[in-house]
């Protein structure tokens, strides 16, 4: 991780701590969701930054922080709209398609989603709960290359969770469904041979998390989780799939919770390579390692 | 002995002071006082379960006995025995909630106090609203969010925690033969 790129996650990280930023509804894991919506009329606020680093050749490194509100228009139904920014410093790292060369810059605004959330179903009063989520995103940056790439998103998720041991232990499990159209801008000086289409196209991509978290002291929960996410293409069918699983710690006060998650890619494949792409794994979008820290604020 | 319970406790309190501050709204006493307000003597109890009595709590209530010794007071009015008053927690979304539940000579609950509760939302369960539900209950009632005990939005797990934590010292109330 170069310094760069240490400076964007440390002022990701210093934003997620400074006074202004809040929180959401209390979230143990870093990437799997849950169930659980704020009450009518609550207010939720959340800084996330996430660290993405490593594609085996090169230097690689970005920082996605998203700050994010969410308000309970009734106790099951909940809506939140999110800034999204990038911050990228890569270098040494050519991939045909994807990447065209160094790009260095940091917390450039990349993004908006707005998402809805309803639960139909409590964990607590059920022996699972069941909550569902519809988001659009649209995105101005590429998060791979970090060139300009319009990206219009829709996902439905569906989220799982139940409680064990009075709610000592949070199980949870999530899968998503994403339908992307997404436009390249053309660059003007890209290497000889260099493929970069700018031909709009279309992809779905499928997601499934799972994770468990334990609370092993008043407020603090120690936990795991994974997540498989594969994309598909008209012309190629499945494209890359990928596999990430790793501990997570989660503290949460009264009025605010943080959520630390550290993420390596266990799995991985599709299609395409690059020289110096480590074997068994997807590191053409992906990366070797993520972590993220989650902050939010009640009010 | 080693007390693995406290030891986690002292951890997260060193990680992070915050973890071991207290909230506390009514002293256990008080809270004695507040549901038998006729009672002239609140006498402090503690009793340590047997693995029957444990078993049977567990059997009769359908909830986890996580601490085998129960603590609370006696209310006694004019020398007798008015009911007892069990000092209990539960697991809250974050914390523990201490709470104490008075039941009297008829196997009836007189009362629920919240002594301490520190969660985001739902402080509606302080509330005399949503305590004076279990108000009257018995044994024989079912005792259960969502049944007989409504829930409160955004602090479901906490309401889950606490009604069935009186279920099972209502159970506890019979067993010791109170």
């Amino acid at each position: 991780m170069t310094l760069k790129a240490y400076s964007a996650f440390a002022a990701a990280a210093a934003a997620a701590f400074s006074p202004a930023a809040a929180s959401a509804d209390e979230q143990v894991f870093g990437y799997v969701r849950g169930v659980e919506t704020i009450p009518q009329g609550g207010w939720e606020f959340y800084q996330i930054a996430t660290w993405r680093g490593g594609k085996g050749a090169g230097t690689y490194n970005a920082v996605d922080t998203t700050t994010e509100i969410e308000y309970g228009v009734t106790d099951r139904f909940n809506a939140s709209f999110a800034l999204k920014t990038l911050s990228i410093d890569t270098e040494g790292l050519v991939i045909d398609g994807y990447l065209p060369g160094p790009e260095h810059y940091v917390l450039k605004p990349s993004g908006i989603e707005a998402e809805a959330k309803y639960n139909f179903v409590k964990p607590a009063v059920a022996p699972v709960g069941l909550s569902m989520t519809f988001s659009f995103d649209y995105a101005w940056l590429d998060p791979h290359s970090g060139r300009d790439k319009n990206t219009f998103s829709t996902e439905v998720g569906l989220q799982l969770q139940k409680y064990f041991l009075e709610g000592q232990l949070i199980a949870a499990a999530n899968a998503a469904l994403e339908a992307t159209y997404a436009d390249r801008a053309p660059i003007a000086s890209l290497p000889a041979g260099f493929d970069w289409p700018t031909d709009p196209e279309m992809e779905i991509e499928v997601t499934a998390g799972a994770g468990f978290s334990y609370r092993f002291a008043p407020g603090w929960f120690l936990g795991a989780e994974g997540v498989f996410q594969t994309e598909f293409e008209t012309e190629i069918g499945q494209e890359r799939w990928s596999i990430f699983v790793g501990p997570s710690l989660h503290y949460a006060a009264k009025k605010w919770w943080a959520t630390l998650t550290w993420f390596p890619q266990a799995r991985g494949g599709g299609e395409e390579a690059y020289p110096g792409q480590t074997d068994r794994l997807h590191l053409v979008e992906k990366t070797k390692q993520e972590a993220r820290l989650k902050v939010g604020l009640n009010f | 002995m080693f007390d693995r319970r406290r030891l986690l406790f002292l951890l997260g309190a060193a990680l992070f002071p915050f973890a071991a501050r207290a909230e506390r709204y009514v002293e256990p006493e008080e809270a004695a006082r507040l549901i038998f307000p006729d009672a002239n003597e609140i006498v402090p109890f503690s009793v340590d379960l047997n693995k029957a009595q444990t078993q049977e709590i567990k059997r009769r209530s359908g909830t986890r006995v996580r601490n085998s010794r129960i603590s609370g007071f006696e209310a006694r009015r004019d020398g007798q025995a008015a009911g007892f008053v069990y000092v209990d927690a539960v697991i809250g979304k974050h914390e523990y909630i201490t709470y104490a539940a008075g039941i009297s000579g008829a196997d009836k609950v007189v009362g629920v106090e919240i002594i301490e509760y520190r969660e985001t939302w739902g402080f509606e369960i302080r509330d005399l609203a949503w305590r004076a539900q279990f108000r009257g209950k018995s044994p024989d009632d079912p005792v259960k969010l969502g049944k007989d005990i409504e829930n409160i939005s955004g602090a479901t797990l906490s309401c889950r925690n606490v009604t069935d934590g009186v279920r099972r010292l209502l159970a506890t109330h019979v067993v010791l033969g109170r």
